[in-house]
């Protein structure tokens, strides 16, 4: 028989995965897919699972003044409802599977899964988006790009726990997230692509481009946006096909079950020259 | 005289939708046992050795050593074991199955059982024909002799996978001497005789019941024979309730699918008129025949689709391949057929510099003309009525001229179709010979004893409707059980858009008979018989003649926008217009015409299923994409009556003819959408991008 566990508080949650082997489940929509062996029989866990979802001191959306700050345990439907809920990462969610199952997955469960198609992750790239990382003694906070290491690969130790995920608020000139799924709801992205940019007196002062499922982890290069900031919008379109070529190099994806490379390479790099083109 | 076509209450919507319905998965009996299957590792492969493990009391391995009559699923052709004995021609291939009282350790024995193979090559291609049906009509010869010049296209279609919400499953158990399955199953008849071969019984030693039915779209038509056999033999040696429910993905990796299809057209041509045709055919079969064989005549004699070509020359295959085997799907080989023969006819006229529209006008069947077989098309056709009502209602000859002009991304696409209703052929009187009976209580309560299975397409209100309507008596006095082989005569399998046309015209016989001999509170028994009509002649060896008592027709049109940096189809209205001789209630209809256009569009531009080195690569309901309620447009059915004097009211079939027309339409206005010939479905982004780039 599994061993499991379902705590109500956080303390309890954090002194069982420290002293237990345990694997946190939250809204389970990616682990009960994973670990299923088939209808009446129970699902393959090595470690205790930790039903995470009735702990009630982390399911919640607070505002500060600079940053929204979002339970753990918070259903993403929730961020649908909330109003100050920025607005890309709402388009994120918007298109995320199907209603049921965005009544029950989660942030954290979207990052620690560490898919590469994972739709909220570049939106919580190119916001700069961090967690907060607890256990029984200590807590950190690291930004979601350094979170994942790799496809399904994190930094997160066992006996840590993601309790809140911390999006600072920022106005954009102008943003947008587009998805390319197999059709228009409750598809996995075969690319997706999002962006934010201010522009100050028709310059660039600051510009964030972010591209999913093209490559082992969400692409976002700071070196390169950092390469075309502050410069004419005008001179920013002229600079197009340089731009392209720019990041053309790091779009590698690769040939599965929903599409091939060629496809997802040429669409990833024509939303880029549609977004230089309509800026 | 009420009008029968007006929408009463389906009378199963509350059960289905309040969650009452039970679904075999949801059947559970005393001391119930658990199944699942041992399966190759290999496409194609010698079994050198099997080593079971030791079993626990009450756990059993049952594999082909365990069978008492031949080892083979009784369909037409004896080639498909049962379970695997010497060799595995597919991937996943049954080889036994373990059955249990706990599942997890049923899994586990399945996991431990140990088979040395020796491996063989593989065949994926196209090369080992198993039958070939070819026929002519007219003079082709003469056709080629005279023709000026010839205008060839090759067209290829995919799988396509039924994923009904129910998976495959049955549950069996000895009761009463008898071995009892109870299934998610179309055709209870075709399995009673499926169990009766493989135990070598008699008929009264099986029994067959319905279960709720959560889909099927012609996968639960054959396939569930070979479940059911595995089963019986289970039940019969150990005489337990076992259950056998798979897997989605087990069911999407192992079941049938459409035949994938390779349709090769060529026309003779002179002063821009078509003197003939020649086609060729081939379709995967996967590992065994299977139906495969009447699923490619159904695609032969649709060769010509709805329009009338005096000379044709018409060769078929059926291919084995080391592939899961290919089945029965609503359609039945007449969308791959009617995709090329539409696509290509618009391809004719765009090499010719005609308007499509002309072309096709110019060559649209009339009645009384010959049939692709030389047979006559009898009934009135009332295709320039509906194509009036389609052209008007889609603004289809504004948009096709304005889309094109502007230069746009917008397309619109039309496709004319027809369905032969009923088995093919003399199947109806030579094959199945259906035998339906109306009892009457002594509370005057009606009930209709038929095989026929409500698979949600709605013939428990229909068949209720046509008695209820003739006997002018409420419908909740006439009585529809889901059918049990025990109780019920054999009126057929629920395929081939024939039960409410042949079916519902034999029952409603048989109420006209209750009507006019009616006995109040007695018991009254009344049976009828399928007779052919004496004018319907078939040759079967020949193609030739009458290929079915009656064709629906239609027509679809669909619009569709495609986005310029994504290549995403965006199908934005659809309209049809449907000839089914009499709709037996109109809502019925309309849910048959919006899910079989959806079904019909979607394997025309968005499912896709592949087989790479024999095993499927879309495995789930996330990697097999279908159209969801936010891809389906807006649809607007119109139906036209033109009642059949054979068919209940007038009524002809309609469950597969709302499927057939989906693919060209679609494929169609992505053509003009992006001014590119497209040759094969599904139209996918990534195609679209090939021949976009193909400048
Ligand atoms: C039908 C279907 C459609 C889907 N469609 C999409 C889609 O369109 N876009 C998309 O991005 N995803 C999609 N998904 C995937 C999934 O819903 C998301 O990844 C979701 O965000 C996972 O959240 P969860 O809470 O359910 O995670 P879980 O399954 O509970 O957990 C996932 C992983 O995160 C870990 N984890 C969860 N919470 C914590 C925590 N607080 N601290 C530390 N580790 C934690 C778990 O241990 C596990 O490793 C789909 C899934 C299904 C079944």
């Amino acid at each position: 028989m599994v061993d499991y566990f379902i705590p109500t508080t956080l303390i309890d949650t954090l002194e069982f995965i420290n002293n237990n082997e345990a694997k946190i489940i939250s809204g389970a929509t990616d682990l009960m897919v994973q670990r299923k062996k088939g209808a009446e029989i129970t699902p393959y866990f090595t470690k205790k699972p930790v039903f995470v979802f009735n702990i009630k001191e982390l399911n919640f959306i607070k505002e500060s003044y600079e940053h929204i700050h979002i339970g753990a345990c918070t259903p993403v439907s929730d961020l649908l409802n909330h109003k100050g809920t920025p607005s890309l990462l709402r388009k994120s969610i918007e298109v995320m599977a199907s209603p049921a199952l965005r009544n029950l997955a989660t942030l954290p469960g979207n990052i620690i899964n560490a898919s590469p198609a994972g739709d909220t992750l570049p939106i919580l790239y190119i916001l700069d988006a961090s967690v907060k990382i607890e256990t029984l003694n200590s807590n950190r906070i690291v930004k979601v790009k350094d979170v994942i290491t790799g496809p399904r690969r994190t930094i997160l130790n066992s006996n840590e726990m993601i309790t809140e995920v911390i999006v600072p608020k920022e106005e954009f000139t102008k943003s947008d997230f587009v998805k390319v799924g197999g059709r228009k709801a409750d598809a996995i992205s075969k690319i997706s692509f999002t962006y934010a940019v201010k522009i100050k007196e028709n310059k660039i002062i600051d510009l964030r481009l972010a591209f999913g499922a093209v490559g082992p982890v969400i692409i976002r290069k700071e070196e390169l946006e950092e390469k075309y900031t502050n410069i004419e919008l005008s001179k920013f379109k002229e600079l197009k096909q340089e731009i392209i070529n720019d990041y053309r190099q790091y779009i590698t994806p690769i040939n599965d079950q929903r599409s091939n490379k060629e496809y997802r390479k040429k669409v990833a790099l024509n939303l880029l020259g549609d977004f230089i083109d309509t800026l | 005289m009420k009008d029968i076509s007006k929408t009463i209450k389906k009378v199963d919507s509350d059960d289905k939708s309040s969650g009452k319905s039970k679904y075999i998965s949801d059947y559970k009996m005393e001391n119930m046992l658990h199944a699942i299957t041992v399966r190759s590792k290999h496409q194609k492969a010698k079994i050198i050795k099997r080593t079971y493990p030791v079993l626990k009391e009450g756990y059993y391995i049952i594999d082909h050593t365990d069978i008492p009559g031949v080892n083979f699923v009784k369909m037409i052709f004896d080639d498909m074991p049962v379970f695997a004995e010497n060799e595995v021609n597919y991937y996943l291939e049954p080889i036994a199955l373990v059955v249990g009282p706990d599942k997890e350790e049923v899994l586990e024995i399945v996991n431990s059982i140990e088979i040395a193979y020796e491996i063989q090559i593989p065949t994926y291609e196209y090369t080992n024909s198993v039958i070939n049906y070819n026929f002519t009509k007219g003079n082709i010869e003469k056709a080629k002799k005279e023709s000026e010049s010839e205008i060839e296209y090759t067209y290829n279609t995919p799988y396509q996978e039924q994923l009904y919400i129910e998976p495959q499953g049955m549950i069996g158990y000895f009761e009463n001497n008898q071995v009892t399955l109870v299934g998610s199953i179309q055709c209870p008849y075709y399995v009673k005789a499926a169990v009766v071969s493989i135990l070598d019984s008699e008929e009264d030693y099986i029994r067959v019941k319905q279960a709720t039915v959560g889909g099927a779209f012609g996968g639960k038509e054959e396939f569930p024979s070979l479940i059911a056999c595995h089963l019986a033999i289970a039940v019969h040696k150990i005489k337990k309730s076992v259950k056998l429910i798979y897997e989605r993905e087990e069911d999407m990796e192992t079941t049938t699918k459409r035949h994938p299809a390779t349709i090769k057209l060529k026309a003779y041509m002179k002063d821009n008129k078509i003197l003939g045709i020649s086609s060729n055919v081939g379709i995967d079969a996967g590992a065994y025949i299977g139906l495969s064989g009447v699923v490619l005549s159904r695609a032969l004699i649709a060769a010509t689709g709805v329009y009338t070509i005096d000379n044709l020359a018409v060769n078929g295959d059926v291919f084995i391949t080391n592939t899961v085997p290919n089945g029965a799907f609503r359609g039945f080989g007449a969308p791959q057929m009617l995709f090329a023969i539409e696509m290509f006819i618009h391809h004719i006229a765009k090499d010719i510099n005609v308007e499509p529209l002309t072309l096709r006008q110019s060559y649209l069947a009339k009645q009384n003309d010959s049939t692709s077989t030389t047979g006559t098309f009898r009934d009135p056709i009332i295709m320039p009525e509906m194509l009036e009502k389609a052209l008007k209602e889609s603004d289809f000859i504004r948009k096709e001229k304005e889309y094109k002009q502007e230069n746009s991304l917008k397309g619109i696409g039309m496709s004319w179709f027809l369905h032969g209703c009923g088995f093919t052929g003399s199947g109806e009187a030579t094959h199945i010979n259906a035998v339906v009976k109306l009892e009457k209580d002594k509370n005057d309560l009606v009930t209709i004893l038929i095989a026929a299975v409500d698979m949600g397409q709605g013939v428990k209100t229909t068949m209720r409707k046509i008695v209820s309507n003739i006997l002018d008596i409420p419908i909740e006095n006439v009585i529809y059980n889901h059918p049990d082989t025990n109780l019920v005569p054999d009126s057929g399998p629920t395929v081939a858009s024939r039960t409410i046309m042949i079916v519902g015209g034999l029952v409603a016989r048989a109420a006209k008979q209750l009507k006019e001999n009616w006995i109040d509170r007695n018991y009254q028994i009344f049976t009828e018989k399928y007779k052919q009509p004496s004018y319907i002649k078939w040759d079967e060896d020949n193609f030739r003649g009458d290929a079915y008592p009656a064709y629906s027709w239609g027509i679809n049109i669909v619009e569709v926008e495609i986005d310029k940096n994504t290549y995403e189809v965006t199908v934005k209205e659809g309209w049809s217009v449907y000839d089914v001789g009499k709709a037996i209630d109109e809502q019925i209809i309309i849910g048959q015409a919006d899910g079989g256009q959806l079904q019909g569009i979607g394997y025309g531009y968005m499912e896709v299923m592949k087989a790479v080195d024999g095993k499927i690569q879309q495995k789930n309901v996330t990697d097999y994409i279908i159209p969801t309620s936010v891809d389906a447009p807006i649809l607007h059915t119109y139906l036209i009556d033109n009642p059949y004097p054979l068919g209940p009211y007038g009524a002809k079939g309609a469950g597969e003819l709302t499927l057939v027309g989906g693919a060209p339409a679609v494929a169609l206005a992505i053509e003009h959408a992006i001014g590119k010939k497209v040759t094969k479905i599904p139209v996918t982004p990534e195609y679209i991008m090939e021949l976009m780039s193909n400048e």
